[in-house]
């Protein structure tokens, strides 16, 4: 029964909202029994941060103004959100059609990861009304780099919506606002993909004046070339782990047929992670020789390097191309698990870990920084799995009338998302 | 009295450019390794 259908039959467009937001499959599923205290919780410390301040709830001080939720929220979530200007770039404009059936799911991964990863700024900012500040011209900064991340962040959140509306579209049967819509994704594209890649480098950026501060086997000029590098495959990597799980838990939304060949969508991905992995470790080498680092790799600093640069990005560099040449899915997902795991140590180390690692106090998270940050991605989940049951983002666009399906077909790429 | 030396490894970026060809012709390497299929499926 298509959405339109639903609409006319419950005579109204209250009725159609109610049938939407009915809870679809089970309740108690151990995910829910899980993440919904840690929301309550995480919502109850939200009402205290919010009341009582910023030192209420969390570690942070003068010396360390920014603390978990940026250096985990923020600058690793949106990391982890570069597989939709990948896959986006890689289907719309380098035609690879191999890879559409995951542009949709990937699109409303990288929206709801901008949404709530960069929406958890605002939780961060001592005076959190002043976020508008760069947006309206109140006392902004043009040559601050945090002027172009918020504008890159509002224009790419807005841009990714637009590359998913098709899809809002179609759930709620408007035909011709899917058709406008529809004809405007390859613009939306080219400006996501031009967005993303300058403010991926631009959150590196941020770390560019703290030199003093970050330790130096973490700081390097290149800091910006390696964040959008290694979005790359962090983006890569999350898309294969999250449409594993996906491929399980919504199973019943997806085509049987597509199951088989969405294992070689994971080899293409692999192939791609392990050469932008490959890159990537060539700069870090070219900088390690560059600025003689070998003097620095001794007592736990240097182990600690070094269990980031081999441990966890040429090993999974190599599984993944091991993984990807004698198609073997298993090592190819422990491959993307060690890799996220890389991305979230790499960039808590330049922005919390190695960051100030010659003050005399150290910065540790509070518990309810923690909770906040498993809050946030608990909600994203929440609205991902609310919208993949509503919406179809796993299922083809089938619901739509055979002609229409014809004209909205590929190869005319920007035809449908 | 300028110190620079050609013939110092470090100075003239050697090791850097070494590096960099070293790493073009393990990419050629790298992708054919990839695009050919394994051995055992």
């Amino acid at each position: 029964m298509t959405s339109m259908t639903v609409v006319r039959d419950q005579g109204g467009f209250w009725s159609f909202v109610r049938s939407q937001l009915r809870p679809r499959g089970k309740i108690f599923t151990p995910f829910n029994v899980i993440s919904v205290p840690i929301m309550l919780l995480g919502l109850g410390i939200l009402v205290v941060r919010f009341t009582k301040g910023l030192g209420a709830v969390t570690n942070l001080s003068q010396e360390y103004p920014w603390g978990f939720w940026i250096g985990f929220d923020v600058v690793t979530g949106v990391a982890f959100a570069g597989g939709a200007y990948t896959i986006t770039f890689a289907v719309y404009i380098m035609r690879m059609e191999k890879y559409h059936p995951i542009v949709r799911a990937t699109v409303l991964n990288g929206l709801l990861a901008y949404v709530f990863y960069a929406g958890a700024l605002a939780l961060d900012l001592g005076r959190p009304w002043n976020i508008i500040n760069p947006i309206i011209g109140n006392s902004f900064g043009f040559n601050s780099v945090l002027f172009l991340v918020s504008w890159h962040f509002l224009l790419y959140m807005l841009t990714e919506l637009l590359e998913f509306s098709p899809v809002v579209a179609e759930w709620l049967g408007a035909r011709r606002a899917r058709r406008i819509l529809s004809s405007l994704t390859l613009a939306a594209v080219i400006f996501g993909v031009t967005l993303s890649s300058l403010h991926q480098s631009g959150l590196g950026a941020l770390y560019l004046m703290a030199k003093p501060k970050i330790h130096p086997l973490w700081y390097s000029e290149f800091i910006p070339i390696f964040f959008l590098v290694s979005s790359i495959f962090a983006g890569l990597s999350m898309i294969i782990f999250e449409g594993t799980i996906s491929h399980r838990v919504f199973k019943d939304q997806i085509d049987p047929k597509k199951h088989g060949s969405f294992d070689d969508i994971v080899i293409g991905l692999a192939k791609g992670a392990a050469i932008s992995m490959f890159v990537y470790y060539f700069f870090r080498a070219l900088i390690f020789l560059h600025d003689k680092q070998w003097t620095m790799v001794r007592g736990g600093w240097g182990a600690w390097y070094l269990l980031e640069i081999i441990g966890l990005v040429l090993v999974p560099c190599i599984m993944f191309a091991y993984g990807a040449r004698h198609r073997h899915i298993g090592i190819i997902r422990a491959a993307a698990v060690l890799t996220l795991l890389g991305i979230v140590v790499n960039r808590l180390n330049i922005s919390v870990i190695a960051y100030n690692w010659n003050a005399a106090v150290r910065y540790y998270p509070s518990w309810q920084e923690i909770v906040v940050t498993m809050m946030v991605v608990s909600a994203e989940i929440w609205v991902f799995r609310w919208i993949v049951l509503r919406m179809p983002v796993l299922r083809e666009a089938h619901e739509l009338p055979e002609q229409e399906q014809r004209k909205t077909a590929r190869p005319p790429i920007a035809a449908s998302l | 009295m300028e110190t620079y030396t050609y013939v110092n490894i470090f100075e003239t970026k050697g090791l850097e450019y070494l590096l960099l060809m070293c790493f073009l012709v393990l990419l050629i390497y790298f992708v054919r390794y990839l695009r050919e299929p394994g051995g055992k499926e």
